[in-house]
């Protein structure tokens, strides 16, 4: 298939490991799809630490079950980046090792007390979701099948999140001040999960003429905003003055002047170059390194027993 | 075969003797799924991460049901798990211990000794005399022969080739610990003699022997001769644990002291 | 041989289990697969798979998603939270569907 024939036939759901898709569209596709699998590995990794922290059994279980499903999330992830033909699951997992494979800026931070929990699980999650769902209708079909079942799972994430962000908010004047505090650090990098303006960003128009996006990173930020900056004002959190967000009146929506975010720190991260992106990909990949063996072992044992296993019936 | 027993039944004996029989078998749960989550992001493949972060969830769950039972005999989450001292824990040494980096012999060997204990233990008390503790034993074993099936899978692989020495090194560090599931209970005879447990803990060590011993054996491993094998000082059953344990418990407690002692939240409504 | 056939109906859907052929190979099954199985029915595309190839393990031997207590992993137990958008919304009602289904089975 050319790639003005992708362009025209672009379209939920349109295209298939089966088609013979131009290296232009998989290549794209496979940068997308690879990022966000990466970022469901290192999000897992900044979340784990709060399994043990839980300060109750409850949130320790969901917790638990939750970085359980971004790793499953990862999975999904993965085999539809696999399903593109350009790079193996091990391949794309040894370049996360590396520090060449790239992943949200949010991921890049480190997070250290239970009240920054919320503002990834509740604000990161929720943006994440928000984009989630637009991506249901990806043209990539193997991509829109893990949406499927990632956006199944999210809903219990983000409301995990909130009650988390409404347990604190409803807590000492002190809980209240270092979760206001942990805000206004968050705040900025949330805004820029959705990434630079339309016109700054390197990779958008081709694949939204492609299909792989639905939605501009304009359109997804703003729509973000409407619902989550009165979400954080319901809770008593204030939005910090800067970055400014404009309300539109004639559009009822929110904007964000982009001038006032830091995107020197937003392109180094891009790069994996800052402090937390070396810290968060070694000490994973270190782990990660620990454990070949293993890897080599199963390797091994590939097609030793596979014909002997008892056989599924009619 | 004793009447069926509820809390309200219960003498100060009784009582003493079913706290310490529950304290065991949630500790043991509660810190097992504590150092299990370590791999979480961290196991060899994607999909053996999600299969011990199973795992994990689910010991964590057997814990919250049992420290349930205790919380029926007026403890609160916050004594049971938040406040209590360390050395009031009850689990044994086994399920304190760290895991190397890397070592994944380790967590399969253990999870092997451990579960095959946990299943003897359980069946145990499926005829138990203490109605509340009976109407949740099924549920948790039903569970747990995926653990053991799991465990046992990886065994049957990882002890051939060149991961062999690996297993035999977790199994020589981790089977004098293993022992310790087995110390004797101050109130032995009243939770035999009231039926809160059906078999005595001596039988049940020599039932467990019987199985992983065999088993071990048959995939060419050598077991230590457990009467003979050097007993590390701390039994974890009297209270008395590895350093690794106050670490761990001061780590888990983080948060809760941080935000100064909360009311631990719950999640849904009822539990069943 | 014995090859298990999965029928997708338009393009984007999930191919889904629809039957069998007896074939020599996968060429041949993939001709009597074809008129057998997508003759009828809309389809777009058809897989098949050696069935030798097929494992399988059913609810006698594990209980899928667990038998203990597992409400904190389900949206619809966070209920004094309301959803923070359609999609948290939608994603609760999904999940309100399948929690009918478990309870309906169990």
């Amino acid at each position: 298939m050319d790639l003005e024939t992708v362009k025209e036939r672009a379209g939920p759901r349109q295209f298939a490991p089966k088609d013979d898709m131009p290296e232009e569209y998989r290549k794209a596709a496979t940068r997308m799809i690879q990022f966000h699998a990466n970022s469901e590995v290192m999000g897992g990794y900044l979340e784990k630490p709060f399994i043990r922290q839980a300060p109750s059994i409850d949130r320790k279980l969901a917790f638990s079950a939750k970085v359980q499903d971004e790793i499953g999330h990862a999975q999904l992830l993965y085999r539809a980046a696999e399903s593109l033909g350009i790079k193996t699951r091990d391949e794309m997992l040894d370049e996360l090792a590396r520090g060449d494979g790239k992943f949200l800026n949010c991921f890049h931070y480190p997070m250290e007390s239970w009240h920054e929990v919320p503002m990834i699980a509740f604000f990161v999650d929720g943006a994440a979701m928000h984009r989630q769902a637009t991506l249901k209708n990806t043209s990539w079909t193997p991509y829109a099948h893990a949406m499927d079942k990632v956006c199944f799972e999210e809903g219990f994430h983000v409301k995990h999140g909130e009650s988390i962000l409404s347990e604190l908010m409803n807590g000492s004047k002190a809980t209240q001040e270092k979760t206001q505090a942990a805000f206004e650090t968050w705040w900025p990098r949330i805004i820029q999960f959705f990434g630079p303006t339309n016109d700054k960003s390197v990779h958008n128009d081709f694949a939204q003429e492609v299909g792989l996006k639905t939605k501009s990173n304009d359109e997804l930020r703003d729509t973000f905003l409407d619902t989550y900056v009165p979400k954080a004002e319901k809770y008593g959190l204030v939005v910090p003055e800067y970055p400014r967000i404009e309300y539109d009146e004639e559009l009822d929506t929110y904007h964000v002047n982009e001038d006032d975010l830091n995107w020197d720190e937003f392109w180094t991260i891009a790069k994996n170059a800052s402090d937390g992106s070396h810290e968060q990909i070694n000490s994973r990949a270190k782990a990660q390194e620990a454990v070949e063996w293993v890897r080599e072992s199963m390797h091994g044992w590939e097609g030793a027993s596979g014909a002997e296993t008892p056989q599924a019936a009619d | 075969m004793p009447d069926a027993l509820n809390p309200e039944d219960l003498d100060a004996e009784q009582r003493a003797a079913l706290e310490e029989l529950l304290f065991r078998l949630a500790d043991d749960e509660y810190v097992h799924g504590e150092r299990l989550i370590e791999w979480q992001i961290y196991a060899p493949t994607l999909e053996s991460d999600l299969a011990l972060a199973n795992v994990a969830q689910d010991e964590f769950g057997h814990a919250r049901l049992w420290y349930d039972l205790l919380e029926e005999l007026s403890h609160t989450e916050a004594e049971l798990i938040w406040e209590r001292p360390a050395d009031e824990f009850r689990h044994a040494t086994l399920v304190e211990l760290p895991f190397a980096e890397g070592d994944w012999a380790d967590v399969v060997l253990r999870s092997y000794l451990y579960d095959a204990a946990e299943r003897l233990r359980l069946d145990a008390l499926v005829d138990t005399s203490y109605a509340p503790l009976a109407d949740r034993v099924g549920k948790v074993l039903s569970e747990e022969r995926y653990h053991l099936e799991n465990a046992q899978s990886w065994l049957d692989r990882l002890a051939e080739g060149d991961s062999r020495d690996r297993v035999q090194d977790a199994l020589d560090r981790l089977f004098p610990h293993a022992l310790s599931l087995f110390v004797e209970p101050d109130h032995e005879d009243a939770i035999v003699d009231n039926g809160f447990r059906t078999m005595s803990t001596a039988d049940l060590r020599i039932e467990w022997l019987e199985t992983v011993i065999p088993y071990l054996e048959s995939l060419g491993l050598d077991v230590p001769e457990p009467d003979e094998v050097e007993r590390p000082s701390a039994r974890g059953r009297d209270g008395t644990h590895t350093d690794h344990w106050d670490e761990l418990a001061a780590e888990f407690r983080r948060t809760y002291e941080e935000l100064e002692a909360p009311e631990p939240a719950r999640i849904g409504g009822e539990r069943v | 041989m014995i090859w298990e056939v999965f029928r997708q109906d338009k393009p984007g859907a999930y191919h889904k289990h629809c039957g069998n052929v007896h074939a020599p190979d996968r060429e041949l099954a993939l001709q009597f697969a074809a008129v057998q199985h997508g003759r009828r029915m809309k389809t777009h595309s058809l897989w098949v798979v050696p069935h030798d190839e097929i494992g399988e393990i059913d609810a006698d031997e594990t209980s899928f998603g667990g038998t203990t207590d597992k409400t904190y992993r389900w949206a619809t137990s966070y209920t004094d939270i309301e959803p923070a958008a359609p999609e948290v919304a939608e994603s609760e009602a999904e999940q309100a569907d399948v929690e009918k289904s478990l309870e309906a089975d169990s």
